[in-house]
């Protein structure tokens, strides 16, 4: 009996403690998130982590030395050499290295640390020496001033390269950022991370197998130009940031060339989105986005060329989208999208449709698998194009079906289904196709493979032409001579 | 051994002087060749002026017109040597050398003249790919090749199979035989395992399909070029599918290959045994 009672007492008592313990953890849990929903902005979540403040003295780097005798808007000129230990940057200097001076963190935080705003930052190399932690966005450079510049830099074995915090009007340009080969990308950061910074400026940078190559996370009005990014995640990882431009740029190589979540009014400009060809990759994702204008992209050899999710009002203009399994996967919670003189080229399918129907409009593209006539010499096929072709029909339930999708059977289906509809077509048509490709001069050239090696096709096939000649006119003299054999 | 090897040869080059005399091989040729030339010059067009992946987008162009082709060609010539008039067929059969190597002998012949021809045509064709494309496919090249010849091969196997024993009396009727068996192989197999497969469980469905592409020797052939061009993404996610299935890229290779073997081999089998057993 009493035992009963002693294990009844325990469990009361512990129902007791574990309410005790729950519940202010639950508060203190969500308290940050309510505060951050309260945020003018809407979007903006609480700070990621505390920031990292300054080390020891025994980890600190000669320089540092430098930095703490400066005077607000000095110039620190460094010579070439090796310099192992932290940066902490708390007053507007500029420090520019001479004979890429290298930098060697001390291995327990970030390697270089901007506390102040108008910190410029030029041609260093940097070494995170692969310490610190995620939680603590352990990087390169670690920038929470406003206005700072880094540029012609080299950062490599640091979990984040460059942590943007709160870092408004923040210039990064021609820096290259090498993350750690065969991390996990679970396990390292992004190549430049942004976090709630305003008009922030990313030109010419390089960015390799970090996680993401940019992750910009409720960062808006800022300018994204003419980087590289290739061997990440995802190219450019977004997401509540609003009212940024991309022109020029290259992700190639990722899981996704870019996803982008919850932002609008983006413009992406003459990118090239590339050889995103996993498993369900995708070369340029866009889910709850608005009001995006796509304009003389290249969008090429990926699994999924574009994604459409719960997104609307976007305009894609003048794009080329070529080589993927599907070019565009659009779910139907997507609302009055338009896509108009763009160029779909050798696409397995052109759409892969969620849900019945879409509001989609499609006009005056160009889609390289029609082969409607143009009899009036218009430019424009004179009957719509039909999104769809049995194959889309079947590839639904039958993953293999596209092994036959380019034999002459597989042909002679579509055309006999063209021309007496069994099945249920997809309702997406655009009226007035076009009959020849546009000129897409803006577009950037799709990469080529080098030349180095024609003389060995041109062998090749000169030996395969006179092989066949050779047989044809010697042919006939064998056969003489075989006659006057007999 | 030596002696029904020289006669082989001998044979052949009578097949070859022979189906050059008829001149029909040469239209052949300049058919081909003109067909892969437009496809190797106006596969720019076709990719848009891109110059996106062209060499790819033309190579796969010059792969269906193959498919279409060497099949055809392959089976008609194959038949009609095979099926030749009483009295020719009399004088060679009654010379002292043994049927099978008669028969080897005409197709090697047969097999030479259409090889010769297509590589007219893949010659000039690659000529002006590689010049226009710049150099991405060497391999995708060669594998097309391969693929004509394989095709060559697979045919005039199937070829003798139908006609071996026959003579101009059943020309016709063999050459029905061959068209029918183009169309199967070329069109019809391939609707009616999407046919099948439509109506069956996901799983199985997959299954039917690509059993039906690795056993259809156009489909095969098509299949293998394609990969050698394109790279084993061709398909989209059904490459992947078809790599699971055969269980890796290196015996998927083999099977493909192992299927081109067995439509090769097995024909030729049928076709001595029926020689071998006919009353000519």
């Amino acid at each position: 009996m009493k035992v009963v009672e002693a294990v009844k007492l325990m469990r009361v008592n512990f129902t007791l403690l574990a309410f005790a313990i729950c519940t202010p953890t639950l508060i203190t849990l969500t308290l940050p998130q309510f505060a951050a929903a309260q945020d003018t902005t809407g979007h903006t979540e609480a700070p990621p982590s505390r920031l990292e403040r300054r080390g020891p003295a025994i980890d600190a780097s000669p320089l540092q030395a430098r930095i703490d005798a400066a005077q607000p808007g000095d110039r620190i000129d460094v010579a070439a050499g090796t310099y192992t230990g932290d940066l902490y940057i708390d007053r507007p200097l500029t420090l520019v290295g001479h004979g890429r001076p290298k930098l060697v963190g001390s291995g327990h935080r970030s390697v270089v640390m901007i506390r102040a705003d108008h910190v410029t930052f030029d041609g260093f190399d940097i070494d995170g020496q692969l310490g610190g932690s995620l939680s603590d966005d352990t990087a390169g450079i670690h920038v929470s001033g406003h206005a700072a510049v880094i540029v012609r830099c080299r950062i490599e074995r640091s979990l984040f390269g460059v942590y943007l915090y709160a870092a408004d009007d923040t210039v990064i340009d021609a820096t290259t950022i090498t993350g750690i080969l065969g991390k996990d990308p679970g396990e390292q950061g992004s190549g430049i991370h942004s976090w709630n910074t305003k008009r922030f400026r990313l030109t010419g940078n390089t960015i390799r197998y970090s996680r993401d190559g940019f992750y910009l996370q409720s960062s808006s009005d800022g300018f994204v130009l003419n980087n590289r990014v290739s061997d990440v995640r995802y190219g450019l990882h977004y997401m509540f940031s609003d009212r940024n431009a991309f022109e020029d740029n290259v992700f190639e190589r990722g899981a996704a060339g870019a996803a982008l979540m919850y932002s609008k009014d983006l413009t992406f400009r003459r990118n090239s989105f590339l050889h995103s060809r996993g498993f369900g990759s995708v070369g340029l994702l866009l889910r709850a986005c608005d009001n995006v204008l796509a304009e003389d992209n290249l969008i090429a050899d990926n699994a999924r060329g574009l994604f459409l999710e719960g997104s609307t009002l976007n305009v894609f203009r003048g794009n080329l989208i070529a080589e993927s399994d599907a070019a565009l996967v659009i779910y139907d919670s997507s609302l009055k999208n338009r896509f108009e003189g763009n160029a779909f080229i050798g696409n397995l399918t052109p759409l892969r449709l969620s849900g019945r129907r879409t509001d989609t409009v499609f006009d005056r593209n160009y889609w390289s698998d029609d082969t409607g006539l143009d009899l009036d010499g218009d430019g424009v096929r004179d009957d719509p194009y039909r999104l769809s072709n049995v194959f889309d029909h079947l590839r639904g339930n039958l993953s293999a079906a596209d092994l036959v999708s380019r034999g002459l059977g597989a042909r002679a289906l579509s055309a006999a289904e063209r021309g007496f509809p069994v099945l249920r077509p997809i309702p997406v048509l655009d009226a007035h196709p076009l009959a020849r490709p546009p000129v897409l001069s803006r577009v950037p050239a799709p990469p080529r493979a080098e030349r180095g090696g024609a003389g060995v096709g041109f062998l090749a096939a000169s030996a395969i032409g006179a092989f066949g000649m050779a047989t044809l006119t010697l042919g006939r003299r064998l056969g003489r001579r075989n006659a006057e054999a007999a | 051994m030596t002696r029904s090897r020289s006669m082989l040869w001998l044979i052949a080059r009578r097949e070859l002087a022979l189906s050059l005399r008829s001149r029909s091989i040469q239209m052949f040729a300049v058919l081909f060749a003109a067909l892969a030339l437009m496809v190797a010059a106006s596969g720019y067009v076709l990719s848009g002026g891109s110059g996106f992946q062209d060499f790819s987008r033309t190579a796969a162009s010059l792969v269906e017109l193959l498919l279409l082709l060497v099949p055809l060609t392959a089976l008609i010539f194959g038949v009609t040597v095979l099926t030749p008039d009483v009295g020719a067929a009399e004088l060679l059969y009654s010379q002292p050398v043994e049927r099978r190597t008669v028969l080897a002998g005409q197709l090697a012949g047969v097999f030479l003249a259409l090889t010769a021809a297509q590589a007219v045509g893949l010659g000039l064709a690659g000529l002006v790919l590689f010049a226009r494309t710049g150099f991405d496919g060497l391999s995708g090249y060669l594998g097309l090749a391969a693929g004509s010849v394989a095709l060559t091969a697979v045919f005039l196997a199937i070829a003798a199979a139908i006609a071996a024993g026959h003579n101009s009396a059943r020309r016709a009727r063999a050459l029905a035989s061959a068209v029918i068996i183009w169309l199967a192989a070329v069109v019809v197999i391939d609707i009616a395992a999407l046919g099948i497969a439509s109506a069956l469980p996901s799983g199985l469905a997959s299954k039917t399909i690509i059993v039906s592409t690795l056993a259809n020797p156009a489909g095969a052939v098509r299949t293998a070029v394609l990969m050698m061009i394109e790279g084993t993404a061709a398909f989209g996610s059904a490459s992947m599918a078809l790599v699971r299935f055969t269980g890796g890229v290196a015996s998927m290779s083999a099977w493909l290959v192992l299927s081109i073997l067995v439509w090769i081999v097995a024909p030729l089998v049928v076709a001595t045994s029926r020689l071998r057993k006919t009353d000519l």
